[in-house]
């Protein structure tokens, strides 16, 4: 199946360290936004990273297991020969992720497509669209280590936007943008899964993945230990156990059932609507 | 009792050399000692300008600043260290020494602190980070430098802090420590100026908020009046709940707001 | 005067040809005058100054050796060596200034070359701004904490660690992420679109035929003499 597919993956750091992924067997379809979170240190950044090969390539350490992305197998150079160009990989530090050659933003965005040999048509066509699809066009000839996190942020979003990726794995990417940054990114992730890429984004923001992902996956200790319909999971009173957050909303409800035990207990309000429906 | 004003802005006006436009101009504002005050609004209202010139980074080109009662007037940052910390924007990027303990240590031992070892510990334990003092801080994740830089400002037991973007890109669990560690702060006396976009931290750590536009002060409030209006970053979900259920602005931290909402609902269930 | 990016470098590899060739004393200094001229021709004040410090330390090691071991003629060979050594150094340092990664990736791209792991040095090398704001920005954090820059040299050199240390280890943290990013941008595949056409142009003609005209010049001078 096209998608990402692991099976008992494991992963390892250091030698004799503590596992940063411990067996985990999932299937993430593509055409739907998955989305992991956790604790830090549950391995939601690691699963991004082994997925595409990126780990431990770059990173060192050991991975056990198998995974296969787009039924190819990031582990090997061949497989990550094959996949080049087609998984887009975002994290949350901008600064690192700039090619740090280009003179323009216009020529940050090109970066890619001319690393695959793209006719210059093509690429201009494709990064102006990507541009204009990050609010960042009135920044093409601006010099992109002169720019703020956020715009910085956005240029990264659209040089893999660019690419029409297959796949798209991101990691903490709304960590640099303001809230209308994250607004924007969520509508063209939607619009990413909806044209039938994979993505998968990692990330602790409930209230911003509450919004538009498909499906959530919490891990922890290098486990997957719940997996469902995001709705249902953040409305969970027990998900506090994983270690893992829910909406602001749910976090304040739990509060007040803890608070007050006559409250009513059961699913917890998630958005502020849920909650003023109930207690208004 | 006279409370003290350990940070005070003059009539003061600044404009980078060259530049035409002031970047801030004819600022007065006081923070007295247990205060915690939030600089808000766009980007390139001025707000990183004023703490810069509060550690005299900057020095202003009309007004006087004063930290303690003293003019920043032809003194350096290194000068205000003991009664001024300054946490910069990303400052795990400042760390250098070969462990934690070390780099936390290094600002008390410069200003020649008689017990920096018992700074360092309170510090470090403020920030859980009692665990990692032999830590080489780049072993550490981004998120626990940030609270390493932090609890080496902290142990410089300076009255003013002054911080720039303090929680951002940081998890609940961190941000949760800076809360609390500003909040001990101003409890012992000690005095805050924060520029923030995080409504969150805003809300629970500090009670007066500033927004500033294109180097005008807009409005001077306590915090709840002053979240989402004018640019300043909307309140946390609980507080617009609590707002939507006839809270008063001082019931709209998390606590408070928490007993406000158990409250109401008792009462409408013995309706 | 936009130069092609190859240019610089083949300028760099005449200059050391020249240095080699041209006769010894007069030789040497000539190219060296020249060269210094080009750079404040060019306004690279800092490329001409720093290549003078970094030759500081060679001279005096030429002028001692040279002149205790061989007394008056060993100081001509000495001012010789040193003005050959000066004249390179000056000279790669005002290739560097010149160096755009984008147009010379571009350049390299019309050639067919692929790029590969050059790509990560180019990304690298073109830190320096970001290291000089970044520098300037520890050297901040570091005196809000009570580090003093004023004083005695000896506490300057003190305050050289506090500074230096966190720059040299984010830079090589960074390197991880770029490299890893720039794997995600496709890069070391095969053959890359140029985004901008390099031609060479006049100027390139001109300098470059000057430079190889003087360096078989000097190849004749040095056979016939």
């Amino acid at each position: 199946m096209k998608g990402l597919e692991t099976a008992s993956l494991g992963f390892q750091y250091g030698e004799g360290g503590p596992a940063a992924l411990d067996g985990v067997s999932v299937a993430l379809a593509s055409g739907a936004v998955s989305w992991l979170t956790g604790a830090p240190g549950a391995g939601t950044s690691t699963l991004l990273l082994a997925a595409c090969g990126l780990a431990p390539q770059y990173t060192g350490g050991v991975v056990s297991g198998s995974c296969r992305l787009l039924d190819e197998d990031p582990q090997t150079a061949e497989g990550r020969a094959r996949l080049s160009g087609r998984v887009a990989y975002v994290s949350a530090d901008p600064a690192s992720q700039l090619s740090g050659i280009a003179e323009t933003v216009v020529r940050e965005v090109a970066f890619a497509p001319a690393n695959l040999g793209w006719p210059r048509e093509r690429i201009d066509l494709a990064a102006g669209a990507a541009l204009d699809r990050m609010e960042v066009s009135h920044l093409s000839s601006r010099l992109p280590a002169s720019l703020s996190g956020g715009e910085q942020q956005r240029v990264v979003i659209a040089s893999m936007l660019v690419l029409s990726p297959e796949v798209w794995l991101l990691d903490e990417p709304g960590s640099a943008l303001d809230a209308r940054g994250r607004a924007t990114l969520a509508a063209i992730l939607a619009d990413e899964a909806r044209r039938g890429a994979l993505v998968v984004v990692a990330s602790e923001d409930a209230d911003w993945l509450a919004g538009f992902a498909d499906r959530l996956i919490v891990m922890a200790g290098g486990r997957i230990v719940r997996d469902g319909v995001p709705a249902d999971l953040l409305a969970d009173p027990a998900l506090a156990v994983t270690g893992a957050g829910s909406t602001a909303v749910a976090d304040f409800a739990r509060a007040l059932a803890e608070r007050d035990p006559a409250f009513e207990s059961g699913r917890l309000p998630v958005t502020v609507a849920d909650a003023l429906e109930r207690w208004q | 009792m006279a409370v003290t004003a350990l940070l005070e802005f003059d009539r003061v006006g600044f404009a980078y050399r060259g530049a035409g436009v002031s970047a801030v101009t004819d600022i007065t504002l006081s923070v007295s000692a247990g205060e915690g005050v939030a600089l808000l609004g766009p980007n390139g209202a001025g707000k990183t300008t004023l703490l810069r010139l509060a550690m005299a980074l900057l020095h202003p080109t009309s007004g006087d600043v004063r930290v303690s009662g003293r003019s920043t007037r032809g003194r350096m940052p290194e000068d205000l260290a003991g009664d001024a910390g300054f946490l910069f924007q990303q400052p795990e990027h400042q760390l250098f020494a070969s462990t934690v303990g070390e780099d936390v240590a290094f600002g008390p031992r410069r200003l020649g602190r008689a017990n920096v070892d018992a700074a360092v510990s309170e510090a470090l334990e403020a920030l859980e980070l009692g665990d990692v003092r032999s830590v080489h801080p780049y072993d550490l994740p981004a998120p626990r430098r940030r609270l390493v830089a932090l609890a080496g400002v902290l142990a410089l037991r300076a009255g003013l802090l002054l911080l720039d973007e303090p929680t951002s890109g940081l998890d609940r669990r961190s941000r949760r420590l800076v809360r609390q560690a500003v909040a001990r702060h101003r409890a012992l006396g000690g005095a805050v100026l924060a520029v923030s976009h995080d409504g969150e931290f805003v809300l629970e750590a500090l009670d007066r908020a500033i927004i500033l536009d294109r180097g005008s002060t807009i409005q001077d409030s306590s915090v709840p009046r002053a979240l989402g209006v004018h640019g300043a970053p909307p309140a946390p979900a609980w507080a617009e709940i609590a707002a939507a259920l006839g809270a008063p602005a001082e019931s709209r931290r998390f606590e408070p707001a928490v007993e406000f909402v158990s409250m109401r609902c008792r009462e409408r269930r013995h309706a | 005067m936009r130069l092609h990016p190859f240019t610089p470098f083949l300028l760099v590899l005449a200059t050391a040809l020249l240095a080699v060739l041209l006769p010894a004393p007069l030789g040497p200094v000539a190219l060296l005058v020249v060269v210094m001229l080009v750079a404040v021709a060019t306004g690279a004040w800092r490329a001409a100054g720093a290549a003078i410090l970094l030759s500081v330390p060679l001279w005096i090691f030429l002028l001692l050796l040279h002149g205790a071991m061989r007394g008056g003629e060993g100081w001509q060979a000495a001012v010789a060596q040193g003005a050959r050594l000066t004249a390179i150094i000056a000279a790669s340092l005002l290739a560097y200034r010149a160096f755009r990664p984008a147009r010379f990736l571009d350049a390299a791209a019309s050639r067919g070359w692929s790029s590969g792991s050059a790509l990560l040095i180019l990304a690298t090398l073109q830190a320096a701004p970001r290291l000089r704001a970044r520098a300037a920005r520890i050297l901040e954090a570091q005196r809000s904490r009570g580090l003093r820059v004023r004083g005695r040299p000896l506490g300057r050199i003190g305050a050289l660690a506090p500074v230096a240390l966190p720059l040299i280890l984010q830079t090589l943290g960074e390197v991880d992420a770029r490299a890893m990013a720039l794997e995600t941008r496709a890069v070391g595949g095969g053959r890359r679109t140029a985004l901008e056409n390099v031609r060479l142009r006049w100027p390139d003609h001109v300098l470059l035929a000057a430079a190889a005209l003087a360096v078989v010049a000097a190849f004749c001078w040095r056979a016939l003499w």
